[in-house]
């Protein structure tokens, strides 16, 4: 098992080398650079500035310059402002995990709770209810849900503050929920996909199970039902949801991109469209690096997970 | 020999005899399951509603009433009217004639996605299968590395790096500047090269196993040559699974675009995608939030109906749930 862990660590380095290179290289492949402007720059000037950030170099040196400090774990400093892009990514990836968080809890509560109901009264009317969310939010991406939402509960019924320059997304991890209302919208119109794919594959996952046999004798000794459910049912059911987990959390806190813009919520997604526009070099490379990063340890955890969860299985 | 030959050809012209009278190939059968799906059929009959609203609208300008590009501040932000079907938008443009627009064009990125992903997937997918063990490690390390990109990221770098020189200014790329790609095609490209990858595991997945089946070593055992193998036997079995796989392809483009047209990289202004009606939507959503409505629940709609056209081709392409 740990022998396992360790060489499937190890095997996301080449993936994320690889990855980075890609990214340069493609980045660099359009003809233009950010000190491009309407109005040209005195030649003195932009010398300066490239020198500065490390673009006077041909592209080999500049390749072989970022690699190696990507390898020390520096990212840079952004062209646009000045800053270090480690600096910048953390203060935005604050507000993105935060909101990954919320919807992540709110998909996996909702989706499980909503799978297994309708899974116990198949074809009842709790099932036709799950079945339905389940298929609806198939079709009700954040693009789709987080509009609708805002008019049905922000401006027809003025619950909640309409869409403005200053939402309110307050720092949870600072400790300050003062503002916890503004957040419910961004995470139900972010968690309501996730959370039907959730309850669809524990629905599944669930009807399988209880048809076992180990079910039908959990029941003849006379278990309650509720301990033949949680304890015999839903954790041999869960075992298969808890594989799409990890993609689906790593896939909240990189994809947050159309909420984060409709509520004007700081995250590192808009973040990751401005530095493109801009030709922001050293940020387009470390939001993809570090996106990447993510995606690929959630996928390593979930497989270390399932090794743990599920016995049979041995690495 | 003669005879010999004639005795062994009987049986068989005996056989296709009895199956002619009542044979239905792989296709009819899975048709006739087809239309037993409700669900399916309804989407299906939505799906052929749109497409074909939208493709007249593009070639028939009655269909149309008005052009979707002309503004007239004489009718800003009205509500649905017979002139005006689903009413105005705040430069007075008819809604009904940007929404036909914007399907249509999100539809043919749905689709024409979908159809350069076939094509990659399956040329993946095949060479990966049958070429050899060095190409089928060479080229699933490569789909698990375009697997691994940030989706989003990957797509809205590609769409830049494809477009060329103007990708500085937002919405550029019109198709009229010479010398620069159409945004229809610079968003299949770059939404189909970041989301071939399924379809390519799942044609190299389903080749490996249907290899291996009997029915392929009698094949060969008959003489039949690798590419008769490979065309009559084995892509006919995969097609099934990559046409399922497919249709669920085409919602996630059409949500791909939205999303890029919705932060503000999809047509150009004049244009209209349904990313940037919503975007356009959302400026008046405290005073006509109709124009918000129209393309949040077409995008919604259009997903739906793909999802269920692909659960219903799915049960209906799957020999074990013949009836």
């Amino acid at each position: 098992m740990l022998a396992y862990a360790i060489r499937r660590v190890l095997a996301i380095i080449p993936l994320i080398f690889a990855i980075a290179t890609i990214t340069f290289f493609l980045m660099h492949s359009v003809e233009g650079g950010p000190f491009d402007e309407d109005k040209p720059i005195p030649p003195a000037t932009r010398a300066n500035l490239e020198r500065r950030y490390g673009l006077d170099d041909s592209l080999p040196v500049q390749y072989v310059t970022y690699i190696k400090n990507l390898a020390s774990l520096d990212f840079g400093i952004s062209i646009a402002n000045n800053r270090d892009i480690s600096d910048i990514i953390k203060e935005r990836m604050r507000v993105s995990v935060q909101l990954g968080i919320a919807a992540f809890l709110f998909a996996t509560t909702f989706g499980l709770t909503l799978g297994i109901v309708s899974s116990l009264n198949q074809n009842g009317f709790g099932d036709y209810f799950g079945v339905f969310v389940a298929t609806a939010g198939a079709a009700m991406p954040s693009i789709v849900l987080a509009p609708l939402l805002t008019i049905v509960f922000a401006v027809e019924l003025g619950w909640f503050k309409v869409l403005s320059t200053n939402y309110g997304f307050t720092d949870w991890f600072g400790g300050d929920f003062s503002n916890w209302k503004q957040v419910i919208l961004p995470t139900i119109g972010l968690g309501f996909l996730p959370m039907a794919f959730i309850a669809r594959i524990t629905r599944a996952s669930m009807l399988e199970v209880l048809r076992q046999d180990y079910i039908r004798t959990a029941r003849a000794k006379g278990l309650e039902e509720f301990g033949v459910v949680i304890r015999h049912a839903a954790k041999n059911a869960l075992i298969p949801v808890l594989t799409v987990l990890g993609p689906i959390f790593a896939g909240l806190i990189t994809g947050s991109l159309v909420i984060e813009r409709l509520f004007a919520i700081p995250g590192l997604g808009g973040e990751f469209v401005r530095s493109v526009i801009i030709r922001d070099y050293g940020l387009i490379m470390g939001v993809t690096v570090f996106f990447a990063v993510i995606i690929a340890f959630m996928n390593l955890v979930v497989d270390l997970l399932y090794g743990i969860a599920d016995p049979r299985i041995r690495y | 020999m003669a005879a010999s030959e004639q005795s062994l050809v009987q049986p068989f012209d005996f056989a296709s005899d009895v199956l002619h009278t009542k044979q239905r190939g792989l296709w009819t059968q899975a048709w006739q399951r087809l239309l037993h799906n409700r669900l399916a059929v309804i989407s299906g009959a939505i799906l052929l509603i749109i497409i074909t609203v939208s493709l007249l609208a593009d070639f028939v300008p009655a269909v149309q009433l008005h052009d979707p590009a002309t503004t007239d501040f004489s009718v800003i932000e009205q509500n649905p009217s017979w002139n005006h079907p689903l009413g105005t938008d705040r430069l007075g443009r008819d809604l009904y004639a940007r929404m036909t627009q914007a399907t249509l064009f999100s539809l043919k990125i749905g689709i024409g996605t979908q159809a350069v992903i076939l094509l990659i997937g399956i040329s993946v997918g095949m060479s990966a299968a049958l070429a050899g063990r060095l190409s089928d490690t060479v080229l699933m390390w490569i789909t698990d590395l375009a697997f691994a990109f940030p989706d989003l990221l990957a797509i809205i770098l590609l769409r830049q790096v494809l477009f060329g020189r103007d990708w500085a200014i937002i919405g550029s790329g019109d198709p009229q500047i010479p010398g620069v790609p159409s945004v229809l095609l610079v968003t299949v490209l770059a939404i189909s090269f970041v989301g071939w990858t399924t379809v390519s595991r799942l044609v190299r997945g389903q080749m490996l196993s249907i290899k291996e089946q009997d029915y392929i070593l009698a094949a060969r055992a008959t003489g039949a040559s690798p590419w008769r193998i490979v065309r009559a036997h084995m892509l006919p079995n995969t097609l099934s699974a990559v046409i399922v796989a497919a249709t669920f392809g085409i919602p996630l483009a059409i949500f791909a675009e939205a999303t890029l047209g919705f932060i503000g990289l999809g047509v150009p202004p004049p244009n209209a995608s349904l990313g940037s009606l919503i975007n356009s939507g959302l400026d008046s959503i405290q005073t006509h939030n109709i124009q918000l409505i129209w393309p949040t629940v077409m995008v919604a709609l259009l997903m739906l109906c793909f999802t269920f056209l692909g659960d219903g081709l799915r049960d209906a392409l799957d020999p074990r749930t013949r009836r």
